[in-house]
């Protein structure tokens, strides 16, 4: 039965057509792919396969004024999952032996099911070396499971410095957004120098381009491409060890702070806040119950009172009123003011005695309250406020560490927006004692001090001095310059009076020592809340000043008392380094008001 | 001497048969290329030697089976291979959430693959059939039956890339036995109104409606254009049911054929890194086995699905272009032996093995440069797969024989 094919050559053409056209139609697009779409294409697949590992750099340490090693990188251990390799039944094993609750494993699988699983996971960095025992112990068990070594923060020499130092953690999702250098799991500085630092130290990542295949596996490294990582620069800071770590302990006991400068620099050599916090406890992984344990104190752990707490900063205030006055011929050293226990101003303001005429080195001295309550209506208010803001008072000092607390300096405008013009002027008498609305942290009360101390000249106070080179060498950083513009016999009239606080007949001789010459100014702070403040601010050697330093203590009560020995022992530390036999000397009993 | 041989030459389709070798030939190349790096697919090469073996040998029996004997199986080899496909929804063994493979003793096959041989032979045979008139509405329904009852069965594995073939199989031999404008229309509107609702009701709506104008047009009687809206209405629901009862991620691929961007990282990835690879691989490709998007996996099943790939990637426009001609050689040398032979039962053989090797060609390269649905079909001669190269190479063997005995006009 053969049929005859009656169509076939009237459809025949068509089919050729048909085939033909579609042939075409394919060399076309293959041409569009592989001709004009070629670049971008092969570009996408060398995206596809070309991976970049970071090299994490080593980050910067910090040293000492004197070299010591003061925050260094210690290797710690960091337990890594690969899911792809991970079999769940290890699930209960695995999470007891590094005390996870159950459902841990599983949850942090499932919070990154959106990468390769053959990318590893950090479960936990920071483990105990037990831990790691316990997983080498079961590692036939727990496939999929290793540990790499990673750096941590390690802080030496049993100083917190807390706030000083700031500490790194894995970076947050808005940080992340803003600097494109970082990617997930990133360390960066969140406070303190860490942060203010962090582009010094955190160093330049390397990369190494391997070719993974689709399931995100390593298959081979491009070593022509290998970028070394550099290392972050070391810090070499102000601070002296020994100062920092008697700030520390002596103030551990109290709420307050403790700064210390070098005059001549505007080095920091010690910067300490009480009640303080653990870093270790930062680094890395953070328990809720800690974080929630330093938010609830009331006494604010993580508040950096050196820096940010701002008090009245009491009779200290008074050397600046007499540089006021003297500098803008107000009085001279001879003139005096009499005081009969007090000085009447709408109403009566007390002094804590009857200081006679008193010219202004003894002033100083006998902290005579009348005899600055008078002045202030001489110098005026905006004219003694000019004189604050060059001793950097009422204004951020310009430190190198994050927060800084500006202050507060009233003049005739404040108190005008607040009162209108017609301000009652009887505000200004406690002003020229350091009580009201003026206010000053103790790293202002410090620096201020050591512009006194080196008359008037001094830099930016700062924390690091610079950055180590290749070869070990220290590279200054520059700071600005900072001149107060006051005359040399000013400055030895006043300084003549803070030596008489300590060396006379003033109100901290308790702190007087033999070994060398301190000059200081008690200071309290009142406090409507509670107890006052009390402040200390000092410097020695006297001839040629070294430190300057500012301590205060709150709810204390009498500067003397808690604030001035507290300077000494710092003062102590570093002037008396490597001396031995450092006499304890007692805490005086003085409960003289101010 | 010289007359046996010229005689020979004459009586064997020499280029087709070289055209094809070659094909393979590729093929080893392209499967060596794109499994030698992947732990579980490294046998694949070797398996498909042995293949290539044993179909040389299928190829050379079906040349030398006389021709009138293939009309005699042909209504055997129809009801086995439906048996098959019975078969293999109830034994089969389900990869990658399809259930394609009858596993007899040590060996695997697809029923799918023998289906679409029985049917071409089934199609043929009911064409040629003296009384059936090809202008009847029940005969072109009978045709329709013969070539979509596995489709039905296929569809249930459920396996869509094979579905298409037999469309084009049925729609192929229609044409070709001659089959009315109106015929053609009644065979493709409700193919039309399928991938019409695919796109969602309105697009639906809109070809019922083109279909009612066309129907209009051809001023049939108003029984029939009813009976036709109404096929058509019933094709879209149908197209609706399989499209539920498909796996998702064969949901996923029509989904991101039909709007690309619903799923960029998922079934619309394929596309991407399989255009991304061919493109990679520019005019001269990217060398043998040096393309990453191959190397690496990036592309999935590319040792069959995806194997127009590594050839695009790897030997760049060059290669791509040689298998493109060859295919285009292979498909002209069918319809000419098709057009010559004057049996008309082995003239639609040749026509459906032509359906068979171009719908393969069509979908699984314009899957390969984004032209198509990832549906997932092999590229014949080259892909992995023994099912395909054997069912190929016996339909080859089918077409030599032919061309053998042909009855020249």
């Amino acid at each position: 039965m053969i049929g005859e094919v009656s169509h076939s050559e009237s459809r025949k053409p068509v089919i050729q057509f048909l085939v033909i056209f579609v042939l075409a139609v394919y060399i076309s697009q293959l041409i569009r792919l592989q001709i004009f779409n070629h670049t971008e294409l092969e570009q996408k697949s060398m995206e596809n396969s070309m991976k970049a590992i970071e090299e994490t750099p080593l980050r910067g340490v910090f040293f000492d004024r004197n070299m010591k090693l003061l925050v260094e990188n210690t290797p710690t251990y960091t337990v890594r999952l690969i899911p792809a390799e991970y079999r769940a039944k290890s699930d209960s094993l695995l999470e007891s032996i590094m005390g996870f609750a159950p459902g841990t494993i599983r949850s942090i699988i499932a919070k990154n099911s959106q990468y390769s699983s053959f990318v590893p996971l950090k479960l936990k960095r920071g483990v105990e070396f037990e831990v790691i025992g316990w997983i080498e112990e079961n590692i036939d068990k727990l496939k999929g499971v290793n540990y790499i070594i990673e750096m941590q923060r390690g802080y030496r020499d049993s100083i917190m410095a807390s706030h000083l130092y700031g500490y790194t953690k894995e970076i947050n999702p808005k940080l992340l957004e803003a600097d494109k250098y970082y990617t997930p799991g990133d360390l960066i500085g969140y406070n303190g120098l860490e942060k203010k630092y962090e582009q010094m130290l955190r160093g330049t990542k390397g990369f190494r381009y391997v070719l993974v295949d689709s399931r995100g596996r390593e298959v081979t490294q491009d070593k022509a491409r290998m970028l070394a990582a550099i290392k972050g620069k070391d810090a070499v800071l102000g601070i002296d060890a020994d100062v920092q770590r008697v700030a520390e302990k002596e103030l551990s006991p109290y709420v307050g702070a403790a700064v210390a400068i070098e005059p001549s620099t505007g080095e920091v050599i010690a910067l300490a806040s009480s009640p303080s916090y653990d870093l270790n406890e930062f680094s890395y992984f953070t328990p809720k119950e800690y974080i929630s344990k330093l938010y609830s104190d009331k006494e604010k752990p993580l508040f950096n009172r050196a820096s940010m707490a701002a008090h009245p900063p009491g009779s200290t205030f008074k050397i600046l009123s007499a540089i006021a006055a003297l500098e803008s011929n107000v009085i001279n050293e001879n003139s005096t003011l009499g005081c009969a226990g007090g000085f009447t101003f709408g109403r009566f303001f007390k002094c804590h005695g009857h200081h006679g005429a008193i010219n202004v080195v003894h002033a100083i001295e006998q902290s005579c309250n009348s005899f600055f309550y008078q002045l202030i209506f001489k110098v005026g208010l905006d004219r003694l406020a000019d004189y604050a803001h060059k001793f950097r008072l009422g204004r951020k000092t310009g430190i190198d560490i994050s927060e800084e607390s500006a202050g507060l300096i009233p003049t005739e405008h404040y108190y005008e927006k607040i009162y209108g013009p017609n301000w009652p002027k009887g505000i200004m008498v406690s002003l020229g004692i350091g009580q009201g609305e003026v206010n000053a942290t103790p790293l202002q009360l410090a620096f201020y001090c050591a512009l006194i101390a080196n008359d008037g000249k001094s830099f930016v106070p700062h924390v690091v001095k610079g950055y180590l080179d290749e070869n070990k060498k220290l590279v200054p950083a520059s700071y600005e310059e900072v001149n107060t513009g006051v005359s040399q016999k000013t400055f030895d009239l006043v300084k003549k009076g803070m030596f008489l606080v300590v060396n006379g007949g003033g109100t901290a001789t308790n702190i007087k020592t033999s070994e060398y010459e301190i000059a200081g100014k008690t200071g309290t702070a009142q406090n409507p809340h509670g107890k006052d403040h009390s402040w200390f601010i000092a410097f020695a050697p006297f001839d040629h000043p070294k430190i300057a330093v500012a301590v205060l203590v709150e709810n204390a009560g009498f500067g003397a008392t808690y604030a001035a020995p507290i300077a000494r022992k710092m003062m102590d530390a570093y002037l008396l380094k490597g001396k031995t036999g450092i006499k304890d000397y007692k805490i005086a009993k003085m409960e003289v008001p101010d | 001497m010289k007359k046996i041989v010229k005689d020979y030459l004459g009586k064997f389709e020499l280029t087709l048969f070289s055209v094809i070798l070659a094909l393979t030939f590729i093929g080893f190349i392209a499967i060596y290329s794109a499994t030698r790096t992947s732990p579980n697919e490294q046998g694949f090469f070797f398996k498909q030697l042995t293949t290539w073996v044993l179909s040389l040998v299928f190829m050379v029996g079906m040349i030398y089976i006389p021709t009138q004997h293939l009309k005699t199986i042909t209504i055997p080899f129809y009801v086995i291979s439906l048996l098959l496909l019975i078969g293999v929804l109830i034994f089969g063994k389900v990869v990658g959430g399809q259930r394609c493979w009858i596993h007899i003793g040590g060996f695997s096959f697809q029923p799918s693959e023998v289906a679409k041989i029985s049917a071409v032979l089934a199609l043929a045979q009911f064409l040629t059939r003296q009384q059936t008139n090809i202008e009847s509405l029940k005969d072109i329904c009978i045709a329709l039956f013969i070539g979509l009852f596995p489709v039905l069965l296929i569809m249930m594995e459920p396996d869509l890339g094979s579905s298409f073939i037999f469309f084009a199989i049925i729609l192929l031999m229609l044409f070709w036995n001659g089959i009315s404008m109106f015929g053609l229309f009644f065979v493709l509107s409700p193919g039309a109104a399928a991938i019409a609702s695919l796109f969602g009701t309105y697009y639906f709506m809109g070809a019922l409606v083109v279909i009612i104008g066309v129907l209009i047009f051809f001023r049939k009687d108003i029984f029939l254009s009813g009976s036709i809206v109404a096929i058509n209405l019933a094709a879209g629901f149908f197209v609706d049911y399989v499209y539920k009862i498909l796996s998702p991620h064969q949901q996923k691929r029509i989904l991101s054929f039909v709007d690309p961007n619903s799923d960029p990282l998922g079934a619309g990835y394929n596309s991407l890194q399989a255009k991304i690879a061919i493109g990679a691989g520019g005019f001269f490709g990217q060398g043998y086995l040096s393309g990453h998007q191959t190397q690496l996996h990036y592309i999935p099943e590319q040792w069959t699905d995806f194997i127009f790939c590594t050839i695009g990637e790897e030997f760049g426009l060059l290669g791509s272009l040689v298998v493109i001609v060859l295919f285009g050689v292979v498909f002209l040398r069918l319809i000419r032996i098709a057009t010559s032979e004057r049996d008309k039962y082995l003239s639609l053989v040749v026509i459906g093995t032509l359906a068979i090797f171009v719908t393969h060609f069509l979908i699984n390269v314009g899957m390969a440069i984004g032209l198509m649905p990832v549906v997932g079909v092999p590229l014949p001669f080259i892909s992995y797969g023994g099912t395909s190269l054997l069912c190929n190479m016996s339909l080859l063997g089918i077409v030599l024989n032919i061309y053998k005995n042909r009855i020249e006009r």
